[in-house]
């Protein structure tokens, strides 16, 4: 975003007197959030401009294609994939699992992708792609359709032309909607305290990131609910502090390693390197925006083995992942470890405490509450039975 | 037991008529005026209906909690405000009764099954295949006081058992068949209706009172929401509940228990309409924090917090409208705006956590919580004519009459006409018209004051971009807010005169006198304990006046 929209942004926000500060005083407050929404950052305005080779076509294509690799032909494998419907027999699915070859016996290929040949997936050629300058190669950038930067994201590019990203926000690429879905309701949530001098104007601020010891709340239509309490989860692996600040509304760090643990079968943990952030806040009070950093590529195409259907392609996502991995080279191998990534992230306000019951955080804006009664972080206790 | 096909207990009961020498069915559920075999000269019995939570708590009482029950029961009648007044009026249809006759089928397989048998049934058949009058009868005798709440003649256990006995032939069961008698007796009058049988009174020559069961019967669901327990039904059958000492000795034991709580649950769920809340909805899309946990738990809210101050805490009665102390999960805290530390577990149900509304906080008092709020409020918007009507019927034992049949709401409820942004404004419109004004004087002042609360009960400081007026007026008092409203209704004496008089109808099914000399010094005593409604009770269960036949000037004042 450019500086000029992102001054409107924020002039629209505080006009509607949901600044992020509650007053203006000069001192220091923090606020409190819960990660309300998380995947893989898509950006699929013009498919056809992203993917032109038209190769990825679901489940169908997919499944053509992996039975042309056990040995039928195209004329065969349609006339199969006509008959079978969405999803192949056990039979034929059995022998596309273990197209492996180890020492000459088929095994699985979830167990040895790199003993099942690269399909050779259609990936994004595409212009753009959220994300950030982590310092990758000019030649595999693309431009934030936001900030109009160029930007590292190759996991986009490896992944993007699979039908399963076709999603834009609110919907998330179909496994992680599954595995959100299934789990927000059970696994830990993860908070954000956002700490500085005065929200409600430019410079330096802290953000805090964490697992809570509850799981997240929805409210009566299903969504995530505001304004909630949380307990921020002591000691945990979760722990993240991140020296930021705030620019023209638009909120970023300074780069920095994040790890973040999770319960979820997609997001079992957030590990970036040398990750980024970008947030700007909606005029209800929520945080919206995209952290991007270099991840393992094989613990993210793991997570889709671990649902191989679907119409996730794990083999052709494997081997496109590995190809365009881009850093941290295998000092043997040569084959790098990680690949530049962002994701996209909902942060709503929740009030934010410790286990003994002082709330540490209060929401950045409460409608059901009166400023007066909205306590100041540091005296009010809860009392607990 | 091995799955049998039992046809219905109405069904089957029908052959076994003659033989049972049962009272005949219809007429016994649409006229419950039907005795159960006791006083030959007693006054003509009044018969109120089991509510659903007595049912169920008289059921969990004598048979175990692992008993689960489940269906739908016969809607209640609210008269003068009370379901137990309407539960004097209330019979059995035909679909209600084949509804009973499900749930009497859940709970009687259940004590027969494989799992209970041996703890409920209490003997072992000699054939589990044929029947067995021996463990039948001894089954029956033991549960058939219970559930009847009186001892059972030697012909009703007699009938029990043959009963038992045909239909143990007929399914070849002994189980099967000691299930469908028991169901029979679930769905008997005798059981689904408390009778109040009266009979000469010795201390009072030409006077009657409450029979020693139905005396019983009436203490036990009025402390205790429930039938009564062995000891209340011995110190019935040895007359010693009808000698001052011995009533005195039982009031005292029920209220020393814990399950007092029970009593005061039910008798202010009741006054307070929570059975309206089968009914309520709100619109999603406008409130989004009222889930259906949230509507649960606000009831919820308001009986612990009623409990608490009455029962634990000994509380002033006229208080509940003021106290700042209550209770809250953390999605109640979510809908009122607050935090709320639950240190719980995650995946562990939500704790409720002792909650004190801060100083200056707009909440204070039963009123200002989200069971009254959004209890008389419609899907998308408030009604103060609604809480105020509420507030005047429900607290204050009022009467508002129904609006004209030929009024017109177009003002009220478009709240979306630009002229009227706020409730106040198209309530002021619409007392433009000389019909509505009257009545509505009596409640949207009331009303009014409960505006900074949603339909939700959720707070708010605007109406459609208006800053909302809070301020209020109740038979003179001005004030402002739910605060100020607690404070006025905390002042009134109708606050306290209207608690009395609803829960001396709770325990008998019409109101007091309010003449009487006895009544009179029930309300001294109510005033000299600082409002203490334990106390009240325990007044209550004590006076003659609960136990004399009511006459029917009583009945039509109930009416």
């Amino acid at each position: 975003m450019s500086a000029v929209k992102a001054s409107t942004a924020l002039a629209l926000v505080c006009g509607a007197g949901l600044c992020l500060a509650a007053s203006s005083q000069a001192r220091a407050e923090t606020r409190g959030f819960v990660i309300s929404w998380f995947a893989t950052a898509t950006d699929i305005p013009d498919y056809k401009v992203d993917c032109p080779l038209g190769r990825m076509d679901g489940q169908t294509e997919m499944n053509v294609r992996q039975l042309r690799e056990i040995g039928y032909s195209q004329e065969q494998a349609v006339k199969i994939v006509a008959d079978a419907g969405a999803q192949l027999g056990p039979d034929y699915r059995y022998r596309i699992d273990t197209n492996a070859q180890v020492k000459g016996k088929p095994a699985s290929v979830f167990n040895y992708p790199d003993a099942t040949a690269d399909p050779n997936i259609e990936t994004v050629t595409g212009p753009y792609a959220y994300g950030f300058d982590l310092g990758g190669k000019a030649a595999s950038k693309f431009i934030d359709p936001e900030t109009h930067q160029k930007i590292d994201n190759q996991l986009w590019r490896s992944v993007g032309c699979t039908e399963s990203f076709h999603e834009a926000p609110p919907g998330k690429p179909y496994p992680e909607e599954l595995s959100w879905n299934l789990m927000i309701d059970s696994a830990p949530a993860w908070t954000l305290q956002l700490s500085g001098k005065d929200l409600s104007h430019d410079g330096p601020v802290t953000i805090t990131i964490d697992s809570a010891t509850q799981h997240l709340e929805r409210d009566a239509n299903g969504n995530v609910l505001a304004d909630y309490t949380y307990i921020v989860e002591p000691n945990s692996r979760s722990h993240n502090v991140l020296a930021g600040e705030i620019r023209d509304g638009v909120l970023t760090i300074k780069p920095k390693d994040i790890y973040l643990e999770g319960e979820l079968p997609f997001y079992a943990e957030i590990a970036l390197r040398g990750a980024h952030m970008r947030f700007k806040a909606e005029p209800n009070g929520t945080l919206v925006g995209y952290w991007g950093g270099y991840l393992n590529w094989r613990r993210f195409v793991y997570m889709y083995t671990a649902r191989p259907a679907n119409g996730a392609d794990s083999i052709g996502l494997y081997h496109a992942l590995k190809r365009f991995a881009d850093s941290d080279p295998d000092p043997k191998t040569g084959q790098n470890r990680y690949i530049s990534g962002t994701f996209r992230m909902e942060a709503l306000p929740a009030y934010l405490a410790r286990l003994d019951g002082t709330v540490i955080a209060p929401p950045v804006h409460n409608p059901g509450a009166l400023q007066r009664v909205e306590p100041p972080h540091t005296d009010v206790k809860t009392v607990t039975n | 037991m091995k799955a049998i096909p039992i046809p219905r207990v109405r069904t089957w009961l029908a052959r076994l008529l003659p033989l049972a020498a049962l009272v005949p069915l219809q007429s016994a559920w649409s006229a419950p005026a039907s005795p159960p075999p006791a006083s030959s000269d007693a006054s003509t019995p009044l018969a109120l209906r089991l509510s659903p939570s007595q049912y169920r708590q008289s059921i969990l009482d004598i048979f175990g909690p692992s008993v689960s029950i489940t269906g739908t029961f016969e809607p209640e009648t609210r008269v003068q405000g009370l379901l137990a007044i309407g539960a004097r009026q209330s019979n059995v249809s035909d679909s209600g009764l084949e509804s009973y006759d499900d749930i009497a089928r859940g709970i009687a397989d259940q004590v027969v099954d494989q799992k209970h048998r041996a703890t409920y049934v209490g003997c072992t058949p000699r054939d589990p295949k044929a029947s067995d009058d021996a463990c039948a009868r001894s089954f029956f005798s033991r549960v058939g006081p219970l559930l009847y709440r009186r001892p059972l003649t030697p012909d009703e256990i007699e009938a029990r058992v043959r009963a038992a006995a045909v239909a143990s032939g007929d399914v070849h069961d002994f189980y099967g068949g000691l299930s469908l008698s028991l169901a029979e007796m679930l769905i008997s009058p005798q059981f689904l209706f408390r009778y109040k049988m009266y009979e000469p009174d010795p201390a009072h020559p030409g006077g009657e009172r409450l029979d020693a069961y139905s005396k019983a019967s009436e203490l036990s669901f009025f402390l205790w929401n429930t039938s009564p327990d062995q000891e209340l039904l011995n110190a019935a059958a040895t007359g010693a509940i009808q000698t001052p000492a011995g009533l005195e000795q039982q009031v005292n034991r029920l209220i020393s228990s814990p399950r007092v709580t029970e009593g005061v649950r039910a008798f202010f769920g009741d006054m307070l309409g929570y059975s309206d809340f089968d009914t309520v909805a709100k619109d999603p899309s406008f409130f989004p924090r009222y889930t259906l946990n949230v509507k649960d738990e606000s009831q919820e809210q308001t009986l612990r917090t009623i409990v608490d101050h009455l029962v634990t805490r000994h509380g002033d009665y006229r208080d509940l409208f003021t106290t700042p102390h209550t209770f809250l999960t953390r999605a109640l805290a979510v809908l009122y705006g607050v935090p709320l530390v639950d240190p719980s577990d995650n995946g562990q149900p939500q704790r409720w956590i002792p909650y004190t509304y801060a100083p200056g906080d707009p909440r204070s008092g039963i009123l200002s919580e989200a069971s009254f709020t959004a209890l008389f409020s419609p899907s998308g918007r408030t009604s103060p004519t609604g809480r105020g009507k509420a507030l005047r019927e429900y607290i204050l034992c009022e009467k508002v009459p129904p609006p004209p049949g030929n009024v017109s709401f177009k003002f009220v409820e478009d709240t979306t006409n630009p002229q009227f942004k706020t409730a106040r404004a198209r309530l002021t419109a619409h007392r433009s018209e000389p019909m509505c004004a009257g009545c509505h004087k009596l409640t949207d002042p009331i009303g009014l004051a409960l505006e900074n609360f949603n339909s939700a009960g959720g707070y708010r400081t605007d109406e459609n971009g208006v800053a909302i007026d809070a301020t209020g007026e109740m038979n003179g008092h001005q004030f402002v807010g739910s605060v100020g409203l607690g404070n006025t209704v905390h002042d009134d004496p109708a606050t306290t005169s209207c608690v009395a008089r609803k829960a001396f109808a709770f325990e008998t099914g019409y109101m007091p006198p309010g003449s009487d000399p006895q009544w009179q010094q029930i309300m001294q005593k109510f005033s000299a304990s600082h409002y203490n409604f334990v106390e009240l009770m325990r007044q209550i269960a004590l006076s003659d006046l609960s136990y004399e036949p009511q006459g029917p000037a009583a009945l039509t004042a109930s009416n």
